[in-house]
């Protein structure tokens, strides 16, 4: 017997192209007589809000939203899934290849670009990994913050993309960017490895993954996630959908790469700053 | 895991080409399987793993040996293209029935899974295939001719206005049965499955050598100064039931077997009689590049009537069916047949004029007896090729 009540996955739309995504998601949920329907928001803590007062069922989050959602129900909230791509995703430090910067501690005295206050990759992560290795950000180096497309947490690159400018202009010493950001520009030709290095990649964390609250969760969910872990890269059809939202494979959360992200945030206080 | 590659990439950068070293290193490898890549720089391994991640592989860490990094990428599950493998052989497999979503990818080639699906209708190699087709597109191909350079039009003379007048009648005629003879075919490709490629490329040539009696028809007709003359209706009515026709072998039939054949006859005589030696080689070339059109349509026609008895009653009411659509059409337009008289008479004398009238009621009675050899190539039975070629248009195609 289908479902019949409405399960409503909030996402935040950072480009034109989630529209698309989710009209194919709601298809794929469908066809399997599971009525999944998607509610765009235009930053995460709208988003996370209206989990938490019910008004959507899941909400696909960034690691930071998830944090923002376990924090403010006490750690009442469930994972269901994540893609494989938010599994090991790690920071990249970058360099001016003439700054003589070949590891963490050349950065005292330099000028460090961040992206976004609110992109784990390219700034609260960096941030903590260089505290843990000894370096603060706010007395050991220049900062400089690129606070662009505040609310999407960096999902829409734009900060990532001033960092990797500024350093390969000179205008900062070094950066810090996602994996995936400096994986997809490279590949393209996007950077001037001439200029521009990587020397340093943190240890692996979470990204992005589906919410829910935890009085919320009941078997229509369970059924949601395990149709959405159902969906196969080798088949054509589903393969559309993957490639756009960056996937080849629905995981089950791995909770434990979450950690470096929840220490992050107590130990540069964000929460206290931003909410 | 077991087995696995290696390769060293020197000082190669993603973004210059290490992706594409890498990526076809690793399509060689089985799901699982490692692939060690030696570099000369330490940095590369800040690349290599975050593109490991992000293309689906698994980054399996560095090493150095040497003073060389030696990185190891486990290759993903993930299949690049969603096709299996074909072997060189397939390219010579006619399908029975061809998969419109294999698109325009040619016959062997390996198709993704996903790829749409073609507005494709002829499907069945029954209708769409034959095994003269490719012998017949060589032959084509070797047989191409210049309209502009292959008639000597310089030695063109002037012809006798009365005689003059007549040519230019007939180019007119030949040129419009021509667009026809060229619009069929152009028709048929979009709706051919690409696979059944020996048809679609012999109906290429079909065009182009349309396309070029047009061209020739057209400045014959202008060569003197005469100009192009009368369409008929009824030329023009009997012309679009070709057109209209929307079923490709009976198309073909109805084209090529009963129209092209009767064309034959009809370029064999514009030679014979021809007042002067440009029009008398037009006639002749052109009869020679119908003749495949002719010989290529028979074949298609015997190997349907071959693999499936049931298309010679299809033939046959296709035939009987257009005759009934050009009940009114009783007669070939009269200033063709009167040209075609007046030039097998030599001009308007009355004394020649008789021979004249024979010569092309003896034309007649040649197309009829031809088109009865053609449809009983085809399989047709003397009492059937009889019937169907006397309800065959009196406009010759």
């Amino acid at each position: 017997m289908a479902n019949t009540q409405r399960i409503a996955v909030g996402a935040v739309a950072y480009d034109p192209k989630v529209v698309t995504i989710w009209e194919m998601i709601n298809d794929f949920f469908r066809a399997r007589g599971i009525p999944s329907d998607y509610v765009l928001f235009s930053n995460y803590e709208a988003q996370v809000e209206a989990l938490l007062s019910r008004s959507i069922d899941i909400a696909w989050n960034t690691n930071l939203a998830y944090v923002r959602v376990h924090r403010r129900t006490g750690g009442r909230c469930k994972v269901l899934a994540m893609r494989d791509t938010d599994v090991e995703f790690t920071t990249i430090l970058i360099a001016g290849t003439n700054t003589g910067i070949t590891s963490i501690w050349d950065l005292r005295g330099k000028c460090l670009a961040f992206g976004s206050r609110d992109s784990g990759q390219a700034a609260i992560l960096p941030e903590y990994f260089l505290a843990i290795n000894g370096i603060d950000v706010q007395k050991d180096v220049r900062l400089t913050r690129f606070d662009l497309d505040v609310g999407k947490h960096g999902d829409t690159g734009t900060s990532e993309v001033a960092v990797l400018e500024a350093v390969t202009k000179g205008e900062a010493d070094a950066g810090a960017v996602g994996d995936t950001y400096w994986a997809r520009t490279l590949a393209t030709g996007g950077v001037d490895r001439n200029k521009v290095k990587p020397f340093w990649t943190s240890s692996p964390y979470c990204h992005c993954n589906f919410t829910v609250l935890e009085e919320r969760y009941g078997k229509d969910l369970e059924e949601w996630t395990e149709a959405l872990l159902q969906m196969d890269y080798n088949n054509p059809a589903h393969r559309t959908i993957m490639d756009m939202e960056g996937l080849k494979l629905w995981v089950r959360p791995q909770l434990a790469g979450y950690k470096p992200l929840f220490d992050a945030v107590e130990a540069v206080g964000y929460f206290n700053a931003s909410a | 895991m077991s087995g696995g590659a290696a390769c060293d990439a020197r000082s190669l950068r993603l973004g210059d080409g290490l992706e594409v070293l890498i990526s076809r290193k690793l399509e060689t490898l089985s799901p699982g399987e490692i692939l060690e890549v030696a570099h000369d720089d330490a940095s590369v391994e800040h690349d290599l793993r975050a593109w490991s991640r992000f293309i689906g592989h698994e980054w399996k860490g560095v090493r150095v040996e040497k003073g060389r990094f030696i990185c190891s990428i486990q290759r993903g599950s993930a299949q690049r293209i969603i096709a299996k493998p074909l072997p060189i052989e397939a390219v010579t497999n006619i399908p029975a029935i061809a998969d419109p979503r294999t698109g325009f990818s040619p016959r062997g080639a390996i198709v993704e899974s996903g790829s749409p699906e073609f507005p494709f209708d002829v499907l069945d190699a029954n209708l769409a295939w034959n095994p003269e087709a490719a012998a017949l597109y060589e032959r084509a191909v070797s047989s191409q001719w210049n309209a502009a350079t292959d008639i000597l039009w310089k030695t063109l003379p002037r012809v006798d206005p009365e005689l003059e007048q007549c040519v230019c009648q007939l180019m007119t005629f030949l040129a419009e049965n021509e667009f026809a003879a060229l619009y069929v075919p152009a028709k048929w490709i979009p709706r051919i499955h690409p696979h059944f490629v020996e048809t679609i490329m012999f109906l290429s040539t079909q065009i182009c050598d349309e396309a070029r009696h047009i061209e020739v028809f057209v400045k014959r007709a202008l060569a003197n100064g005469n100009g192009l003359q009368f369409s008929s209706a009824s030329t023009e009515r009997s012309l679009k039931t070709l057109l209209d026709r929307e079923n490709f072998l009976e198309a073909s039939f109805l084209l090529s077997v009963l129209g092209e054949g009767t064309f034959l006859d009809l370029l064999r005589f514009i030679e014979a009689y021809a007042p002067d030696p440009v029009t008398a080689e037009i006639a002749r070339r052109s009869r020679i590049d119908e003749a495949r059109h002719v010989q290529f349509s028979i074949a298609h026609m015997k190997h349907a009537i071959e693999s499936e008895p049931n298309f010679k009653q299809r033939l046959a009411a296709a035939a009987r069916e257009r005759a009934a659509s050009l009940a009114e059409v009783r007669s070939v337009n009269p200033l063709v047949e009167e040209s075609l008289i007046v030039l097998a008479a030599g001009g308007l004398q009355p004394d020649r004029l008789p021979a004249g009238v024979r010569a092309v009621r003896g034309l007649y009675e040649t197309m009829h007896e031809n088109r009865i050899k053609r449809l009983q190539q085809i399989g047709f039975s003397s009492e059937d090729s009889e019937h169907v070629s006397q309800s065959h248009t009196p406009n010759f195609m």
